[in-house]
């Protein structure tokens, strides 16, 4: 198992290696001068150069992304060009704020899933089978934005019972219970619902499956009262496939929320990509790509980890 | 006074394509401490029988109904569905075919047998992991106590029957169905099993239902046999008379179609011809009359009656067998 | 030995079966009727456009859903529904690009992987991972951003997170496909690899493909959308499904038709193709096709 780990965790370092290659390459791809840009037209060519030094954009592209490389692997991400501050340092404020919005998203989906998933696939075909299909169906088909600004409009506008923005706020820091979660709400269920949608529908066709195995037969013949046949002889086995689902899934969230960050002025790693896209801001870009792509990747591992934890016929 | 009476047995399933009568009409009795062997090919009604004795049949698409379903005197088909969960696993027990798929393969098979230690004889801690020991220890798996703690895919085929049996026979039950228990084993471990359920069930007092296809292992284990066919049972009797004079066609047909190991004469298998009939239609005169060999004009003309052949011994059919 | 599965099916004449097989279900009728309905209205917009979608008329600002205008005006005064209309030329132009896109890309890729096996399918299956760890929306965004709103860098930035995704699954099938009895006899009797893979590879793997493609579709109409949401992709004043989104949150609380007439298109789009998608899976899958022949052997108990 923790050879299987082990190996595991030397293929990211090479993953990386491409992913990095390739957000670097995007980046130098781009037409226009960047310092021009970053600095205005009416600057001397004496700061121009200097800015120039100061980000390697002097020198060769191979050279560029080697000392790029070197300095990741000492921990330094280097600077933003736009905003005055190490990326690591950008990073530690952000990526906490987006960490919470995709936990949220993720306790959405897993509260509205589990059940919903169970009890449709008990009763199938009743009324809640058939709501259990039409909410994942519309799950997918609406897109996360589109369902944020419906909910904004239902609950915010007409009702004016929940708050849009107030995500890594002073305010929603410091303030009372209800001040500190309530703007988790909204994008919570928005950025939640696809993945809830997915979810439900995995488990409800796993717990199909699972109910219809000959140990169901078995638990039933010894005469077990429903919830213990349900809760632990089958659930236990249905949850196998949902829950490495659901820790990919989560693994996916950082880098969908950006709408969601987008809308409700969350500030998070998704919308700091944004601003450095507009602003040109290749450190940045580098950066923050990189650590989402390593958390995509610890997540990927983390769920096959759970698989084998789970499934105690799989040993690594 | 038989444990169980079972008086005109229907069990039938809706599909889109009609009503499959699975079991139509099937009738017996099995004594105190009596083993019972039901045979016949897939599709004849045996398995769905066993099930709906234990009402274990999923209703919908399925229905269960008889005249009487008696079981120690009371009324199955009365019982609520609580009720017979509480008779499930303690009075009436099951095994079933493939021991693999049989167990739940993410829990331990300790925890596999104390949930019903824990449900039906509210043992608990110590007491009931001694017990489960105990009863490990007497289906034949050593180191039974290091054994609690292992999966099902840690044990051999064999071994998993017999913690099949040992969960079965944990709470003492009057009855023990076993269902095609050996089929999927090879033939040595077959032989094991077989004598295992026999020694603890004459220990006990247990009544067995013993369900399979191969006429040779219940020959080997069984007081009487059923033989159905097409969800009857068509013939009825003590072994040692139902061997050496079969009353039924299709009797004769399994027979002629069973390699025998004390080669009397050496003749040719003969295989039984044709398919079996579905069980959507109804079916006026004899169910096998299109596959039998020994078919006589009164097939023909009239849905066969049951006859006495000898004390104990009937058989639904016309024609006069040679023994 | 021969089971459905390892018998290649003559293709015309599967395709026939295939087509009479996909109104037997309903749902994926409909879908591929509204659809096909949205596509020529999309297509036809200059035509049957009621409005001018760009013409700024602000006398008719934010007016709610009449007989005049059927989706109501946005807050230049602008038809809504004529520019849903033209939006939808961009939108479905773009996914219906990218789906060429990945399926030129993806599947000779995945071929290429699952038949040699090797060296190549290592080197090219540890590209794939590399390309799907990138968050697909960022690398979109980062493209479209730092190359310029062009529809070509859009449908690339879309196109490379596809491609991956249908190459492992072309592969996948690949190599369960390779081994199957009839190809081993295709090699005996000196079938050249191409003559394989084109005659035999590819046609057990229409179904599936057929299938991704839909999802693909409908992944890069939400992707399209959801660029221009964010700023990227389409610029303003051109009509663009996702765009009209953002520049209705301004409005939600006075004219909320403004964001719910492209969110319930994009929607409608979306669930067409699915409920197409699932109709094209099980037309395209010969063992669940119900003929009358099997329908009349399986009453006959057989």
């Amino acid at each position: 198992m923790w050879s299987y780990l082990g190996r595991r965790l030397i293929q990211v370092p090479l993953v990386l290696l491409v992913v990095s290659l390739m957000t670097f390459l995007i980046t130098r791809a781009t037409p226009g001068d960047p310092v021009q840009i970053m600095l205005g037209m009416q600057t001397s060519p004496e700061a121009a150069a200097a800015m120039r030094k100061e980000f390697n954009l002097d020198r060769s592209l191979p050279e560029q992304y080697g000392l790029w490389v070197a300095k990741v692997a000492t921990g330094d991400l280097g600077r933003s060009m736009r905003l005055n501050d190490r990326v690591t340092n950008l990073i530690a404020e952000r990526l906490p704020i987006s960490l919470r919005l995709a936990t949220a998203g993720m306790l959405f989906a897993l509260l509205v899933s589990i059940p919903l998933g169970v009890i449709a696939a008990l009763r199938r075909n009743s009324w809640i089978d058939y709501l259990c299909t039409g909410y994942t169906v519309l799950g997918f088909a609406v897109p996360n934005f589109g369902l944020a600004l419906i909910l904004i409009y239902v609950f915010s506008i007409k009702l004016d019972w929940l708050p849009i923005t107030g995500i890594g706020t002073a305010e929603a820091e410091t303030g009372g219970l209800w001040k500190q979660f309530s703007p988790f709400i909204i994008p919570a269920v928005a950025l939640g619902t696809l993945q809830t949608a997915m979810l439900t529908r995995l488990l409800r066709s796993s717990m199909i499956d699972v109910l219809s195995q000959d140990y169901m037969r078995t638990a039933r013949a010894k005469g077990l009262l429903p919830a213990t046949i349900v809760v632990i002889h089958a659930l236990k086995n249905a949850m196998i496939p949902f829950v490495t689902m659901a820790a990919v899934q989560f693994g996916y969230m950082i880098g969908i929320q950006v709408t969601i960050e987008y809308i409700f002025a969350v500030p998070g790693m998704g919308s700091a990509v944004l601003n450095a896209v507009v602003n040109r801001d290749f450190p940045v870009i580098q950066g923050f790509t990189l650590v989402i792509s390593i958390f995509f990747l610890l997540a990927n591992i983390l769920a096959d980890m759970l698989y084998a934890l789970l499934d105690p016929r799989i040993r690594y | 006074m038989s444990l169980l009476s079972v008086r005109n047995l229907r069990t039938r399933f809706a599909t889109d394509r009609g009503d499959v009568r699975a079991v139509n009409g099937v009738s017996f009795d099995l004594a105190e401490g009596e083993i019972l062997g039901l045979v016949g090919e897939s599709g004849s009604g045996k398995s769905v029988t066993a099930l709906s004795i234990m009402r274990l049949v999923p209703e919908p698409p399925g229905h269960v109904a008889a005249d009487s379903l008696a079981f120690d005197g009371r009324e199955l088909l009365a019982l609520s569905e609580a009720e017979m969960r509480e008779e499930r696993g303690s009075s009436m027990a099951m095994i079933f075919q493939d021991p693999m798929r049989s167990l739940n393969p993410v829990l331990t098979i300790g925890r596999q047998i104390l949930e019903v230690l824990r449900r039906h004889q509210k043992l608990d801690g110590a007491a009931a992991r001694k017990r489960a020991i105990e009863l490990l220890e007497m289906v034949g798996i050593p180191s039974a106590d290091k054994r609690l703690s292992a999966y099902p895919h840690q044990f051999s085929g064999g071994m998993r029957q017999r913690v099949m049996i040992a969960i079965a026979l944990s709470c003492n039950p009057r009855l023990l169905i076993a269902d095609e228990a050996t089929t999927a084993l090879d033939v040595t471990i077959q032989a094991q099993i077989i004598d295992l359920v026999k020694r603890l069930t004459r220990e006990r007092g247990t009544s067995v239902i013993w369900i399979s296809h191969d006429l040779g292992v219940v020959a080997g284990l069984c007081d009487r046999v059923n033989v159905m066919y097409a969800g009857n049972v068509v013939e009825s009797g003590p072994i040692r008379e139902l061997f050496h004079r079969p009353g039924h066609g299709y009797t004769l047909g399994l027979m002629g179609s069973t390699p025998r190991v004390d080669g009397t004469g050496a003749r040719r298998l003969t295989p039984i011809e044709g398919m079996p009939p579905n069980l959507i239609d109804p079916i006026e005169l004899c169910p096998f009359l299109p596959r039998c060999r020994v078919a006589v004009a009164a097939c023909r003309a009239q849905p066969p009656a049951r006859r006495d052949l000898d004390m104990g011994h009937w058989a639904t059919c016309f024609a006069d067998l040679p023994t | 030995m021969a089971d459905a599965r390892t018998l290649p099916f003559q293709f015309r004449g599967s395709l026939v079966l295939a087509a009479r097989q996909f109104p037997r279900n309903r749902a994926a009728t409909v879908g591929f009727v509204v659809l096909l309905l949205i596509c020529l209205a999309a297509a036809l917009a200059p035509w049957i456009a009621p409005y001018d979608p760009i013409q700024i008329k602000l006398a008719m600002k934010l007016k709610p859903p009449s007989l005049e205008h059927w989706m109501g005006t946005d807050h230049f005064g602008r038809d809504v529904f004529s520019r849903m209309l033209y939006g939808g030329r961009t939108s479905l132009s773009v996914g219906l690009l990218v789906v060429g896109f990945a399926f030129a890309a993806g599947v000779p890729l995945g071929l290429l992987s699952g038949y040699f096996g090797g060296k190549l399918d290592n080197l090219l299956m540890r590209l794939v991972d590399a390309f799907l760890t990138f968050p697909p929306l960022l690398l979109a965004v980062a493209l479209v951003g730092l190359l310029g709103p062009d529809i070509k860098n859009v449908m690339l930035a879309l196109g490379l997170v596809q491609a991956p995704i249908l190459a492992r699954m072309v592969r996948g099938s690949t190599l369960a496909v390779r081994e199957d009895a009839y190809v081993m006899a295709a090699r005996a009797l000196g079938a050249s690899p191409l003559r394989i893979v084109l005659s035999h590879l590819l046609r057990n793997m229409v179904s599936p493909i057929v299938v991704q493609l839909t999802v693909v579709f409908s992944a890069a109409v939400v992707a399209e959308a959801s660029l221009s949401f964010l700023g990227f992709g389409t610029q303003p004043p051109e009509p663009s499904w996702g765009r009209d989104m953002s520049e209705a949150r301004r409005f939600l609380g006075d004219a909320p038709w403004m964001f719910l007439a492209p969110t319930g298109i994009i929607a409608i789009c979306v669930l067409s193709i699915n409920f197409m998608g699932d109709g094209l899976r099980d037309a395209l899958d010969p063992r669940a096709w119900r003929t009358r022949r099997s329908v009349a052997a399986e009453e006959n108990g057989a």
